[in-house]
């Protein structure tokens, strides 16, 4: 719908406006009659930054950002942003951007590993893309050729990179760093509601009377939701209550009514309690009539390992990991059950010191009855959980008790309304998938989910991680809106949109991004791309990837704005256009969808990561790519050559006519009289100022078309009808984002709830409809096993979990005595390529400090500003002490911030994840810490 | 047709001389073109590209930039040039003792409040910092109603008389500067409407919604 001029002047915006400044015009005309002068262009943006996903004002004169403001109209962020989001105006702005592809080569100019780098054309990069993607499909298959991605692409991009590695590369080894950052909460998601994303949205904020933080420093990392917290808290400070869950002090404590530390991994462990607490001395709060309506009780396998790798694989056998990595690595494959896990996991059939021998158990569960969830409770008293659960070694043990019990009273309190947020600390965490299913476990009880003010909430760390990775589904196992490569159907209703033939999708998705750079260590994939992400900075166990990639047979592409820590251990450095260079759209924490218009010119000859991908289509025809394979499991892809042919393309027709210049993409045009389009570059569509010469070698004239439009709008169609339904792409330029499922022209407020979510009061079934159709049939049995085969319906219901407390694969010892977490820092974005060349910010945080308690330091000798090792059993790095900053961890645990390329932090990490979710878990790993 | 004429700028780098190169290849091994000016080009080192400017390989002779935070007591009168025009401003003194910002002490507010900040020489927290922004929608516990339409855009912006509790946090915004050296230099070029713009908020008034109805049909 659109947005005219007079009913913006006719709005009680420009009302309210002029009454509050005192003003007889109306604001609006001013204010554009001043903008006139001033020679500025001001359009809506998106803020490059977290999953927040603030709106930002963004001006541009002469082709240059001049400056940011907040945006008043923009419903998460109400003119307001935070350091970074104003910063956005600088951040692609670094002198050093890259401006050209370079290559590694040596003294002829031929490509050498061992070369150093040398500027080349785009031409000459896509020769040498096309050769090596050729020589990795040679031999390895599809499973040869990889793709580290993002959930920073925007969502046109992922499209892209999804379309040519499923649809044309037939690989699924295409996984985004947000596998490192929101993979648990998935998991979560898919099997509790049985389809993806939160329930709840932002509103929720001003709505609540309790928010509860869970692994989560939301007033570093989710700022302006900070700041709706703290204007809610502070607006009725007797009746908000404000807890957070953390394993440090930190900027979110000083906030809070009330501040836990705990110990590492015991947040199941205290998610348990609180039900336990529900269930054995509360069970008047229990809403019988919602749990017997809405709710099945299930159990699992616990033995399942840590997402580590496993004896027989082949960097293993080959001796690649020396003595010290493997007194952890062993327990991938047997581990003993200790004193803190045994009482949970004796409902299981474990007892302290047995060996619990692991195995992959994939995503497997069971209905259980109530009976047998409140016997998994049992363990679950205070005294064991305050036990395995303090974290402060100073800390009484009474104090913390009582601290537990409030906050079980809080979440029990009838009337009372309760948000749980929970970002890394919940997810990255080797059993992620099972306490984020945790949280929802005790809001289902008390009813206390899906409505308006309450409800357990995932954060999501990164700025499209659900509007481009999840949503798009540009990981190893997912097809757009919520589908499954393994899942025939899904293949089949993809395949058939992008008009390729049926069998060309390969059904197996398990090259999650841990796997790509297991494989590249196995020689498997010999060629990868890193996308829009820092994938050889962001990985633990850093130095193995790097290892890897620089001494192998193997090619390694980074397409970045900047030369990070990829691009320098990469073969090949491709220049991208970043954000505010390009058309692009993302998709926020609370299933916000926002665009904006390319802004300026890209600098040198950097082009998108959608034009890096389109270009690369044109090397590769049907017959390149669509022949047979057998993958590594003995699944035969078929040869689809003869069924493209049926469908009128040539062996030789290629991917470009077939995924991104067909008929339909053609059909969006180009068009300056259009109000969306007008006077605004479009670099892919026209073509620019700069004349690029591309990968043909000719001055790249633009498409001709309005791709973004296209890839939006083709995208946009696997979810409309499916639940997750997105407005049209002018829709999105008219307003500031809308929270999906758009039905009728609105957003969706609460998911599953029949008031507000057009798709639960479809269901006909009552208050609620979970509706979400994954794994929404199981078989019944007891904790321990399935007792009968027969799958049962579970149809708009969703699952309470009984999932143990169960210790990390590391712990601190003897001689590697402290907890090691990593994460971010307000002023830094992830691998700091683009922060750290804002002066503003790296002034503000120019390097990555060791926060820890100053009695840790004494004790080991060390001083405030003193450089420190912080090593584990796998690498160490420098850094400097700090005692006295914004985080202050109990004795016994230090945090190192990721973000600078000197304090290489992720070589000290340990790369366990959770099984199911294949999250690595930054936050917990043993080191020492000694002087430098 | 191509807008960058008209909207973009300029920007010279290596690219010009890529430009040069002509076309030819075969299907075993890219080779450089015939006179390909590569050769002849300087090499970019690893070590050169990117923040760290030494090895990846080893952490021994890698040290982290030392944090030198400006200690000048706050009170001084001196301050930074606002990044562009209403950037948050950075802090220019000390802040040793003043963080964190709690609910129980706000020590920012003790100097920057506008009734003091001129008696003490501080910059005074500008007007927008006393609107709340944020419409108040409507649930009684039944029915949840939106107060402002989002499809209009339409926003809400009341005067109150005391610090809006959303920017309450002020370290939110506002970072004390180290005297490090830059590690890389940034080609922003800032450019401010208003006179005073270097050193003042102007984000008030008719400003608040400039630009705003981002399309005009």
């Amino acid at each position: 719908m659109s947005v005219s001029r007079r009913d913006f002047l006719k709005s009680s915006a420009a009302a309210s406006a002029a009454a509050a400044v005192g003003m007889s015009v109306p604001s609006e005309l001013q204010a554009r009659s001043e903008q006139a002068q001033s020679g500025w262009r001001w359009d809506k943006a998106a803020c490059r930054f977290c999953g927040t996903g603030c709106g930002i004002m963004m001006a541009t004169k002469n082709g240059r950002i001049v400056a940011v403001k907040g945006d008043p109209a923009a419903p998460v962020n109400r003119g307001l942003n935070c350091i970074k989001g104003y910063f956005n105006a600088k951040i692609m702005y670094g002198a050093d951007r890259l401006k050209t592809p370079l290559l590694r080569v040596d003294d002829n100019g031929n490509f050498s590993k061992k070369g150093q780098f040398k500027p080349v054309s785009w031409k000459r990069a896509f020769d040498e893309m096309e050769v090596h993607i050729k020589k990795a499909l040679k031999a390895s298959g599809p499973e040869g050729v990889g793709v580290f991605a993002s959930g920073q692409y925007t969502v046109m991009e992922g499209y892209a990179a999804q379309k040519m590695m499923k649809g044309g590369f037939r690989s699924n080894a295409i996984d985004p760093n947000a596998r490192h950052c929101m993979a648990s909460a998935v998991v979560g998601f898919y099997q509790t509601f049985g389809i993806d994303e939160p329930a709840g949205c932002y509103d929720d904020i001003e709505l609540t009377d309790t928010v509860v933080s869970w692994g989560s420093n939301m007033a570093e990392m989710h700022p302006i939701l900070w700041s709706r917290v703290t204007d809610r808290k502070l607006s009725d400070p007797d009746r908000v209550k404000v807890i957070n869950m953390s394993t440090y002090t930190h900027r979110t404590s000083d906030l809070a009514d009330i501040e836990i530390i705990f110990t590492p991994n015991t947040d199941m462990a205290m998610w348990n309690y609180i039900a336990r607490e529900i269930v054995y001395n509360h069970p008047e709060a229990i809403d019988w009539d919602f749990v017997k309506k809405y709710i099945v009780f299930a159990s699992q396998p616990v033995n399942m390992g840590y997402g580590m790798r496993r004896s027989d694989e082949k960097s293993v056998q080959q001796g690649k990991y020396d003595g010290k990595e493997m007194e952890t690595l062993r327990k991938e494959m047997r581990k003993e059950v200790s004193d803190t896990e045994a009482p949970a996991l004796s409902v299981f059939g474990y007892k302290e010191g047995d060996m619990m021998e692991n195995k992959p158990a994939g995503l497997k569960h069971w209905e259980i009855s109530f009976e047998e969830y409140k016997r998994f409770l049992e363990p679950y008293t205070l005294d064991y959980v305050a036990r395995i659960s303090k974290g402060d070694p100073d800390e009484p043990l009474d104090q913390f008790k009582q601290k537990l019990q409030t906050l079980a009273n809080l979440y029990i309190e009838k009337g009372r309304k309760v948000v749980s947020f929970w970002t890394m600390g919940m997810n990255q965490h080797t059993r992620g998938s099972w306490t984020n299913t945790l949280s929802y476990n005790v809001h289902f009880m008390l009813n206390k989910q899906a409505r308006p003010g309450s409800g357990a909430f995932s954060l999501t760390g990164q700025p499209s991680a659900c509007g481009t990775a999840r949503e798009v589904g540009t990981f190893a196992h997912r097809l757009p809106a919520d589908m499954m490569v393994k899942n025939p159907k899904h293949r089949k209703i993809t395949e058939d949109r992008w008009k390729i033939p049926n069998g060309t999708l390969n059904p197996v998705g398990n090259q999650h991004i841990m796997k790509i750079h297991r494989d590249i260590e196995d020689g498997v994939v010999k060629f990868a791309w890193v996308n829009v992400c820092n994938a050889y900075q962001d990985s633990a166990n850093a130095h193995h990837w790097i290892k890897a990639a620089r001494e192998m047979d193997n090619f390694i592409v980074t397409s970045d704005g900047y030369p990070g820590i990829s691009a320098k251990v990469s073969d090949l450095v491709l220049p991208s256009a970043m954000i505010y260079e390009k058309w692009g759209a993302y998709g926020n924490a609370e299933r916000r969808t926002q665009h904006w218009r390319q802004q300026v010119v890209p600098v040198g000859d950097a082009m998108s990561d959608t034009w890096q991908w389109v270009e690369l289509s044109k090397r590769f025809t049907v017959k390149d790519l669509w022949g047979g394979y057998t993958l590594r499991n003995g699944v035969k892809l078929p040869d689809v050559v003869g069924e493209a042919k049926k469908m009128g393309y040539s062996e030789d027709t290629t991917m470009f006519d077939i995924l991104f210049a067909n008929e339909e993409a053609r059909s969006y045009k180009l068009d300056q009289n259009d109000p969306i389009q007008r006077g605004y570059d479009n670099s892919e569509g026209y073509g620019d100022f700069r004349n690029v010469v591309g990968s043909d070698g000719k001055v790249f004239e633009g498409y001709g078309f309005f791709i973004h439009k296209y890839l939006f709008e083709e995208y946009a169609w696997f979810g409309r009808g499916h639940g997750h339904d997105l407005a049209d792409f002018d829709t999105y330029h008219r307003v500031r984002g809308l929270k999906w499922p758009v039905v009728d022209g609105k957003e969706t407020q609460w998911r599953f709830n029949s008031k507000y979510d057009p798709y639960a009061k479809k269901e006909n079934y009552g208050d609620f409809a979970f509706y979400g159709t994954l794994a929404k049939a199981l078989s019944q049995g007891n904790l321990t096993g399935i007792t009968d085969k027969t799958k049962k319906s579970l149809k708009n219901k969703a699952k309470i979990f009984a999932r143990p407390y169960m210790d990390p694969p590391e712990k601190p010892d003897a001689e590697y005595d402290t907890w090691l977490c990593t994460g971010r820092v307000l002023e830094h974005w992830h691998s700091g390529t683009m922060t750290m060349r804002v002066p503003e910010l790296y002034r503000a945080v120019p390097e990555a400090l060791c926060y820890m308690h100053p009695r840790d330091a004494q004790d080991k000798g060390l001083k405030q500003g003193g450089l420190c090792w912080v090593e584990s059993r796998r690498g160490k790095v420098k850094a400097r002490v700090e005692t006295r900053g914004r985080n202050r961890p109990p004795r016994g645990l230090v945090f190192v911030p990721w973000f600078d390329e000197k304090v290489f932090i992720n070589k000290v990490c340990l790369d366990a994840t959770c099984p199911m979710s294949k999250q690595t878990d930054f936050k917990k790993c043993a080191v020492k810490i000694y002087q430098a | 047709m191509k807008l960058g004429k008209r909207f973009g700028l300029t920007v010279i780098g290596l690219a010009a001389a890529a430009a040069v190169m002509t076309g030819c290849t075969e299907t075993n091994a890219a080779k450089p073109a015939a006179g390909e000016p590569d050769a002849v080009k300087t090499a970019v080192t690893e070590e050169s590209l990117g923040l760290r400017k030494t090895t990846l390989y080893s952490e021994q002779g890698v040290a982290p930039e030392k944090t030198e935070y400006i200690n000048t007591p706050a009170g001084s009168g001196q301050t930074f040039n606002r990044a562009f025009q209403d950037a948050p401003p950075m802090i220019p003194h000390g802040v040793e003792g003043m963080l964190p910002v709690t609910k129980a002490n706000n020590a920012c507010k003790g100097c920057h409040m506008p009734n003091i900040a001129p008696a003490v020489q501080a910059t005074a927290i500008p007007s927008s910092h006393f609107l709340d922004m944020r419409p108040k929608h409507k649930f009684d516990g039944k029915e949840f109603k939106k107060s402002i339409d989002n499809m209009k855009n339409e926003t809400s912006v009341k005067k109150i008389n005391k610090l809006a509790g959303a920017r309450f946090n002020c370290t939110q915004c506002h970072a004390p500067q180290s005297q490090t050296d830059l590690a890389v230099d940034n080609t922003f070029r800032p450019e401010y409407t208003d006179p005073e713009g270097k050193h003042k908020s102007t984000w008030e008034g008719t400003k608040l919604y400039e630009g705003l109805d981002t399309v005009q049909e």
